[in-house]
């Protein structure tokens, strides 16, 4: 029943809600439309074809190499680019150099051969971890919905080695040797997976600074360009490390973000005047610039490069100095910073925190860690969330059976003094009426719209009665005015008198009723 | 990138209110040259490039925030510092005990740190000796006791501000060929040494 009538709001077919391939299971829109098995297979296959294609594109970055150094004399951007548009080019692209000579040519051929052999085998040796590591895996995918993650992530994978092979082209003949190091060192981290987080964590720093090291004779010192490619390596080699290497299993970080959620949760009362913050939250450039830096340290998560993470910590970092700045008027310093994170550490309670600090400092370059800005601001959350974790009543400025009290959810320190009317007070006694203020935050906020909107009820009833009254007013008035004219009316009646007559008038319609005009008479005299 | 090479961190310690933002204000707004985008930043964190002899070398600033509240995460941030400014006023006595802790903390935990002592709003003090509640003898007494320098400073003034942070520098400088030289024998190979050499040769 609820089925049809759902189908009838929404308008979806039954059909449609299958799974595409037609095994009968539902499928569902994350998956592309196909089931979880189904999904698993496609996902499955586009994997595979995505680390053929890397190894296509590795071989071809070697073959370009190969041909440049052979004809080292000839104009190699120009043997770059036409090979980089074929996908076969050996037999193509050699012959635009058909001045080299043949010697070269066959020593290439050989070399390729050889390199083949090597390939099959190192391939060989990249998948037999994961055949071994298989039934673990899948349980493992089978839990989650990892399969769409993975999937997103394999294009991510995908496109950070294009990147990192596009890069590496511009430098020549040590790109390649960077990218072989890469990559072995890769395949070499593949076989350590049972190792515990610190011994990785070696390893790649071990590599990093064996590789900036190399870098560093090869570019004669220029720090800078070495820090350029070990950004991409970095970049390059923690995409495809990730997901092994990112809270794995043999630490406890998922317990502790787990613990770090909690107690963030259980800190919901903290106010930010309880943390001294110089924010005001009323102005809107302010507000605006908190959420914007809530956003960036929740999306520290997503990211998977250290240095990217530690770019949204840094942004994060700067909306706050914003938000600051415009609240006081000058520049923030330390002091104002520091609570302000703790703050929106508080508010935004990111996801993954303790495994997200812990993966950064394991597996980023440690130059940038220590000195430098984004150094800076990651110290600065690593402190906000040591602080978080001690936090007592003394750093709040409470006594420790208020802190008890509001950890525990007896009292809230949002309405203080609010008290009296709540009937939740249960035994109405006087004395109770301080610690019933809120039984809970939840009451607390409840109890305020209730009293809001009762007064608003108050209000609109006053409008609605002095409406009816003005009404009444109206009506009355109209009344009063009639009964007004009607009186003046009566009083003075209206009468139409005759006009004057006029004496000088001769021609009058009633001159015949006058009596006649005198006549002159003749007396005897 | 906005990220500028750094060298070496420089943490600024001290009691709150005690001007250590001040002084780095003072230090870097003097000088208005360097970047554009240091001065949007706020304070709290400053790339500065320094000329020691015919190098630059660029500090990397760190406010921190002195409130007795985050005082057991103050190990989290001079963690790996190569300098500490241990900042105290003046004209307040409890800020040189601060100081003292911060002194001790630092022994404790950063030996490779080294500490710079600072007295700050020595301004006030010229102006009214009464104000002064730090004999400068004493501080001279306890900086050498821990084998620290010892500066008074007015950021008001900009007294004494630059030949703090010019020192600062100049000691990272000298001391930089000798630590590198430490952890290459530790566990550096030939060619970091090497590479080492050759770049304090040029100085």
């Amino acid at each position: 029943m609820s089925q049809r009538t759902e189908r009838r709001g929404i308008h979806v077919d039954q059909s449609e809600l299958l799974c595409k391939k037609g095994c009968g299971y539902y499928g569902n829109a994350a998956w592309q439309g196909l089931c979880s098995k189904c999904w698993r297979e496609e996902y499955q296959r586009a994997r595979q074809k995505q680390i053929q294609e890397d190894w296509a594109l590795a071989e071809k970055l070697q073959r370009e190499e190969e041909v440049a150094y052979a004809s080292s004399q000839g104009p190699q951007s120009q043997s770059q680019s036409q090979s980089q548009s074929q996908p076969q080019p050996l037999a193509q692209s050699t012959p635009p150099h058909g001045h080299a000579s043949l010697a070269p040519f066959s020593k290439f051929e050989e070399k390729k051969t050889n390199e083949k052999m090597r390939k099959v085998t190192t391939v060989k040796k990249f998948f037999s971890p994961s055949t071994r590591m298989a039934p673990k895996k899948e349980s493992q995918e089978g839990k989650t919905p990892s399969p769409s993650i993975s999937r997103q992530t394999s294009m991510e994978t995908d496109r950070v080695s294009k990147d990192f092979l596009e890069f590496l082209k511009n430098l020549q003949r040590p790109g390649r040797e960077i990218h072989k190091q890469c990559r072995a060192f890769i395949e070499s981290m593949a076989n350590k997976k049972d190792l515990g987080a610190d011994e990785l964590s070696e390893c790649v720093q071990d590599f990093y600074q064996n590789l900036s090291d190399r870098l560093m004779s090869h570019f004669k010192g220029s720090s800078e360009s070495v820090e350029r490619v070990m950004d991409q390596v970095e970049k390059y080699i923690m995409t495809r490390l990730y997901k092994s290497v990112f809270c794995p299993e043999t630490t406890d970080d998922e317990k502790k973000d787990l613990a770090t959620q909690h107690r963030i949760r259980a800190l919901h009362w903290v106010t930010i005047e309880m943390l001294c913050v110089s924010m005001d939250e009323e102005i809107p450039e302010v507000s605006d610039n908190v959420v914007k830096a809530i956003t960036d340290v929740i999306e520290m998560d997503s990211k998977r490069v250290p240095r990217d993470k530690l770019a949204c910590i840094t942004q994060c970092s700067k909306h706050i100095f914003t938000a600051i700045k415009i609240t006081k008027n000058e520049p923030a310093s330390a002091d104002d910073f520091l609570p302000a994170l703790i703050y929106i550490v508080l508010k935004a309670n990111p996801p993954r925190l303790q495994s997200n600090i812990q993966y950064i400092t394991r597996f980023c370059n440690p130059s940038r860690l220590m000195t430098g800005e984004d150094g800076y601001y990651f110290t600065n959350l690593c402190c906000a969330v040591a602080f978080i974790e001690k936090l007592d009543g003394q750093s709040l400025n409470l006594s420790t059976e208020e802190f008890e009290r509001y950890m525990s959810g007896q009292a809230s320190p949002r309405r203080p003094t609010d008290d009296g009317s709540w009937p939740l007070e249960v035994d109405g006694s006087a004395s109770s009426s301080t610690t019933t203020a809120a039984v809970n935050p939840v009451l607390a906020q409840l109890h305020h719209n209730l009293e809001l909107l009762s007064s608003l009820n108050i209000r609109q009833d006053r409008l609605a009665e002095a409406a009816q009254g003005l009404q009444a007013e109206l009506a009355s008035w109209e009344e009063g005015v009639q009964r007004e004219v009607q009186d003046i009316l009566e009083r003075y009646p209206l009468e139409i008198r005759p006009p004057p007559e006029s004496a000088i008038d001769t021609e009058n319609a009633e001159s015949d009723r006058l009596p006649p005009p005198l006549t002159p008479q003749v007396f005897a005299g | 990138m906005s990220a500028m090479r750094v060298d070496t961190k420089v943490v600024m310690l001290g009691k709150e209110s005690v001007g250590k933002t001040s002084l780095v204000e003072r230090y870097v707004h003097h000088r208005f040259l360097v970047g554009p985008y240091q001065n949007t930043i706020g304070a709290a964190f400053v790339a500065k490039p320094i000329q020691v002899g015919e190098k630059v070398i660029t500090l990397g600033i760190w406010d921190t925030a002195g409130s007795e509240r985050y005082e057991a995460m103050s190990r989290i941030y001079y963690r790996g510092a190569r300098a500490a400014i241990v900042c105290y006023d003046l004209t307040d006595s409890s800020s040189f005990q601060r100081a003292r802790f911060w002194v001790k903390e630092l022994q404790n935990c950063e030996e490779h740190c080294k500490i710079y002592l600072c007295g700050t709003k020595n301004d006030l003090v010229q102006a009214d000796r009464s104000l002064r509640q730090i004999d400068f003898h004493d501080a001279q007494d306890f900086a050498e006791e821990i084998g620290a320098q010892h500066y008074e400073t007015s950021s008001k003034t900009g007294n004494n501000v630059d030949e703090l942070f010019q020192k600062v520098a100049e000691d990272y400088n000298d001391s930089a060929f000798q630590c590198m030289a430490d952890e290459a024998a530790v566990d550096l190979g030939q060619k970091k040494d090497s590479y080492f050499y050759t770049c304090c040769h040029n100085n």
